[in-house]
């Protein structure tokens, strides 16, 4: 027991305080999880909320289109089914959001299928342009049968996830993480114990090699829409129980966007990337509502162009390649002020190595 | 690198102190927010009315509260509402916990005053509703009455009145059309955006229209999308329908399309309903004058319904160059808050509360008598020939005027000053005399 | 009723086939999805209604002003822009949509967010085949004809259309023939663009100008060039008629639900490309590896 702390203990230190990118990972979350004590203002909760929710919706958008190339433009859609069908169960069945969370998850995973399987015979942007459509038709949908839907008022009265604020977000936080984690250990092609991390990358770099090596992609592309669409109606099912009120607002084009915003914002394909991309875009939004209304959009925007232009790769990764260098023999990540590798003792940058010569 | 983290943990920490940037106001103020979609004319209008008020209020000393007397503080607060329900709350919610307001005034998407309504009634904050017609909203202070007192509905009048209201329109417009085309049965077409008011009008129509009499008929129903762009396929099929009257619902910007079209294509028929566009200033020009005879109901044109219309009606053209249309109702939210305020002697929710209810003011629409408690929609406003009534209005030649109730004291004897006839569109009248 | 859905059909399908034309030539010559396309529809109908009403200039004045200023602003994004990712086709995708948002919020802060309308060029109205038929619609129709005319005239006829068809099909080999690509790409971006302030200057007149107008044509335009194959020009003029009657024979034949005849028109699309997955006349993928 004591030995299993020590390794513990020890991981801790190699893996995660060693490494700049997941140290600041650690700190922030354990701030996250400190933020109720030093702060009880509802509205700052609030922010915080919205933002665990729209990153595990900006993650699961990563998950499929970052890692497969799969561009969704209409991911809405998995959102919108998660919180119709949350909200449907706990009106309809009277179910507590404990239940009907993952059942609208489910749906969403359903919705993933019957999305993912036309979807999968298109190519590059065909994909992006006709998942685009998938909202749109299922806004019509909604709109044509109001008695059930709601209609373009929604559906209200949902009942809520707690009536402490805190407790609401310490579920969010929660499984924001548990979210986050899964769907960054899936798409991890270093894990020893899961593979699809390592198949994606494959499929995303050259389909027709990792085909050629008999893995079946279409299985693992389906299985990237329905993982996707479970974590996106996760987030919509949050979402639909914290407003209490779930609408066609869910569907709109911009709610669409708004993930890969972040995505690209943050970083495409990392996971994290998105993550961060909200908890940065989010509340900087939330902070110019107060300053300069008029120029929030505008703003957002103009950050969006510089970013494609000068940091393509996003925030995250030009962040991490300024504090992290990685060991050119062992390949360890080491911080960048290091001159050796902790590790093997090999000069890290390019001068040294030449000095050395 | 330990000096490092630690920096950046106390940067997020001031930067999450910093978000509320928490400024108390002066002290003694009473703060109300106006909130709205403050990047449309919607919002704008909630803006203008609530600022015209609080300024007279203001230069005449402030509300009395008990023995002090205490200036209004307006915030300006943007729900976003148009664009996401999520910030429609947010926005309520900082309202109410980092601006700190008292009241709050304003909100105009059902979607997103629903959601507005529940954050407010979570932190009791008094919320006087200047935009959301829903009766649901009302329904709400009846199914849970500690949760949701805090709510009332100043303007416009709910849903099923709006049906109401649009019905007697259309009686009116029906007399009109044919005395003027010579005609003894009447075909009726519905044109109404596909919203939840456009289908309380739809059924009720469906119901009604043959019930009304054997002179009437239904040829048909089109529910095109709030957001259309085109009604030409529509107003096509309409006309081979063969309909006298087009009935109209639109709340959206299809309302413009549809009048510019039909007035560019002359289609056959009068038009009579709602077209909550063609209440503002700017739809003569967005319509390039085609909108000319279209009709719509109305919370103001500049009529004395009662003694305070006119002058509100000229100051506000004056001061912001717009019509006011039903979310400038937050002028009157004031004056019915102030009232309230003082005869409570306090700001404290409950007892304003318990005041607001007692509320009988001679407002700029009409006198403001809230439902009772009785009723299955208390809070709500009452409607009748005492009470809050609506107008009809027609663009006639660039001028808004007042054709319901109507000029020949028909509807409960009631006209007011300024009232006209309404007109048959010239190219109906050659149309059907042709035929 | 068949008079009826046959005119108002056509109608329709012209105003999305001009919407669409310059969507798809863009992307048939440079690869470049311009999700800002009808932003620039926005921006030319914004320039129209200031000319018209600021300046009191006559409508096709305006128009012309409208189409020549938004151009020069989309040549002038392309080279600012656009054109240092051009090889980032996603990345491409995302960078037009934030083009779209600023040109929006631009707009918004300039003239707020009441609705504006453009002049017509002639009001009016006649009867055709006995259904009613507003000029200004008509005219949108002959100048599709004409701007379809004018592009396949320039890509069959002139050495810089050869040239441009040249770079369509095969940038590198293109580029070896001693043909500029980036110049090239350039002006077919110049081209797209005043196509779409032609849309511009032919459609805001039939419609309503608000700072949010780009988003609904957006999604048609998007539904008839996929729908028609990408960069296929012919398959764009087909996908806008198949759209353009779909969207009326819903309004005719199921009038109370024709809220959603886009969203109707939309599954359409989705279950043609689910039987063809390149759209009507797109070039089948092969299966590339770079």
């Amino acid at each position: 027991m004591r030995d299993y702390a020590w390794r513990l203990s020890k991981n801790f230190q190699g893996e995660i305080l060693a490494v700049p990118g997941k140290a600041i990972a650690f700190f922030f979350l354990l701030f996250l999880f400190f933020v109720p004590v030093i702060i009880s203002n509802p509205y700052i909760l609030r922010i915080l909320i919205f933002a665990s929710i729209f990153a595990i919706y900006a993650a699961s958008w990563d998950f499929l289109s970052g890692f497969t190339g799969q561009v969704n433009f209409g991911h809405a859609v998995f959102f919108g089914v998660g919180a119709y069908a949350t909200a449907l169960l706990n009106l309809k069945l009277g179910l507590p959001p404990a239940a009907t969370i993952p059942l609208g998850a489910l749906v969403a995973v359903l919705t993933g299928l019957i999305v993912g399987i036309p979807a999968l015979r298109l190519r590059g942007h065909y994909l992006a342009l006709v998942t685009l459509a998938f909202p749109i038709i299922l806004t019509g949908i909604v709109l044509a049968f109001p008695n059930f839907t709601g209609g373009e008022l929604g559906l209200y009265g949902i009942s809520p996830l707690s009536d402490s604020r805190v407790l609401i977000y310490y579920i969010a936080l929660i499984v924001m993480i548990a979210s986050v984690l899964i769907m960054w250990k899936l798409t991890d092609a270093k894990s020893t114990f899961v593979r699809t991390g390592v198949i994606l990358h494959a499929i995303r770099e050259d389909e027709i090699t990792a085909r050629a090596s008999g893995i079946n992609t279409t299985k693992y592309k389906l299985l990237a829409f329905c993982v996707s669409g479970f974590f996106a109606g996760i987030a919509g099912g949050l979402s639909a129980h914290f407003l209490q009120i779930a609408g066609p607002s869910n569907l709109t084009l911009f709610f669409s966007f708004q993930p890969i915003i972040w995505t690209i914002f943050g970083g495409i394909a990392t996971i994290y990337g998105p993550v961060t991309g909200v908890y940065i875009l989010y509340p900087l939004m939330e902070i110019l509502r107060g300053v300069i209304p008029q120029l929030r959009m505008l703003i957002f925007a103009l950050i969006l162009i510089v970013v494609l232009l000068f940091m393509p790769q996003g925030i995250t990764t030009w962040f991490r390649d300024k504090i992290e260098v990685e060991c050119p023999r062992c390949k360890l990540t080491n911080v960048a002020t290091r001159q050796y590798c902790r590790a093997c003792n090999a000069p890290l940058h390019l001068e040294q190595r030449l000095e050395q010569r | 690198m330990k000096k490092g983290l630690v920096a950046l943990l106390v940067v997020c920490l001031v930067a999450v102190a910093l978000i509320p940037g928490c400024q108390p106001g002066p002290e003694g103020t009473i703060k109300i927010g106006v909130i709205g979609p403050m990047t449309f004319v919607q919002g704008e209008q909630h803006w203008m009315g609530a600022t015209m008020a609080a300024d007279e209020i203001n230069e005449a000393g402030g509300i009395v509260v008990g023995n002090v007397t205490m200036p209004i503080e307006l915030v300006q607060i943007d729900s976003n509402e148009m664009l996401s329900v999520p910030d429609a709350a947010t926005a309520m919610e900082k309202a109410v916990t980092v601006d700190k307001v008292d009241f709050l005034v304003g909100g105009f998407r059902t979607e997103a005053v629903l959601a507005m309504q529940d954050t407010a009634m979570d932190h009791q904050k008094i919320f006087l509703g200047c935009g959301s017609a829903s009766k649901e909203q009302c329904v709400r202070v009846a199914e849970d009455y500690d949760k949701y007192k805090y709510w009332f509905r100043i303007t416009p009048i709910n849903d099923n009145l709006l049906v109401m209201d649009s019905f007697l329109i259309l009686d009116t417009v029906i007399s009109v059309v044919k005395d003027e085309l010579g005609i003894e049965e009447v075909k009726i077409a519905l044109l109404m955006e596909k919203a939840e008011v456009g289908d309380l009008i739809v059924s009720a129509c469906e119901h009604l229209i043959p019930a009304m009499g054997e002179d009437l008929e239904l040829v048909g129903t089109w529910r095109p999308s709030p957001t259309a762009t085109d009604v030409t396929a529509e107003l096509s099929a309409i006309k081979n329908s063969g309909a006298h009257i087009i009935m109209t619902y639109f709340s959206g910007p299809v309302g413009i399309v549809y009048a510019k079209q039909w007035g560019e294509l002359e289609i056959p028929a009068a038009s009579a309903g709602i077209n909550v566009e063609a209440q503002k200033m700017g739809f003569w020009d967005a319509t390039g004058g085609k909108g000319n005879y279209e009709t719509t109901l109305n919370q103001y044109a500049r009529i004395e319904q009662t003694d305070k219309t006119i002058p509100f009606f000229d100051k506000f053209v004056a001061e912001t160059g717009e019509f006011p249309t039903y979310t400038a109702g937050t002028y009157d939210a004031l004056y019915i808050l102030k009232d309230a305020i003082e005869r409570a002697g306090t700001l404290d929710s409950d007892a304003v509360v318990i005041e607001l209810e007692n509320t009988e003011y001679f407002g700029s629409a009409g006198r403001i008598v809230f439902t009772s408690t009785e009723t299955g929609n208390p809070h709500d406003l009452m409607w009748g020939p005492e009470y809050v009534t609506g107008i009809g209005t027609q663009w006639q030649d660039g001028e808004l005027l007042c054709i319901w109730p109507p000029v020949d004291g028909s509807w409960n004897g009631l006209v007011y000053e300024g009232t006209v006839a309404y007109k048959v569109p010239p190219w109906v009248i050659d149309y059907w005399e042709a035929k | 009723m068949f008079a009826n859905i046959l005119i108002n059909g056509a109608i329709t399908a012209g105003i999305y086939a001009l919407l669409a034309l310059g969507f798809s030539l863009i992307f048939g010559v440079a690869k470049i999805i311009n999700l800002a396309h009808t932003a620039f529809y926005m921006l030319a109908a914004y320039f129209i209604f200031t000319f018209a009403y600021f300046l009191g200039l006559s409508a096709p004045l305006s128009a012309t002003a409208s189409i020549i200023i938004t151009t020069a602003i989309g040549v002038g994004t392309y080279k600012l822009v656009i054109e240092r990712i051009r090889e980032h086709e996603t990345a491409v995708l995302m960078i037009t949509i934030a083009l779209a948002l600023v040109f929006q919020e631009s707009i918004l802060l300039a003239f707020g967010s009441h609705f504006r309308s453009a002049p017509s060029f002639i009001s009016g109205h006649v009867e055709l085949l006995g259904v009613t038929v507003s000029i200004q619609h008509i005219l949108t129709f002959g100048v599709v004809l004409v701007c379809l005319l004018g592009i396949w005239m320039l890509l069959s006829k002139t050495k810089l259309g050869i040239a441009i068809r040249a770079v369509a099909q095969d940038r590198e080999i293109a580029n070896l023939v001693g043909i500029n690509v980036g110049t090239m790409c350039l002006i077919t971006m110049a081209i797209a663009v005043a196509l779409a302030a032609v849309a511009g200057a032919m459609v805001a007149p039939l419609w309503t100008i608000q700072p949010h107008m780009w988003m609904r044509p957006l999604v048609m335009v998007l539904a008839v060039v996929v729908l028609g194959g990408l960069g296929s020009l012919k398959g764009s003029f087909v996908a806008a008629f198949i759209l353009g009657y779909t969207v009326t024979l819903v309004v005719f034949l199921f009038p109370t639900i024709s809220f959603i005849k886009e969203a109707i028109a939309l599954t359409i699309m989705v279950a043609v490309l689910l039987i063809r997955p390149e759209g009507l006349f797109g070039v089948a993928f092969e299966e590339e590896r770079l």
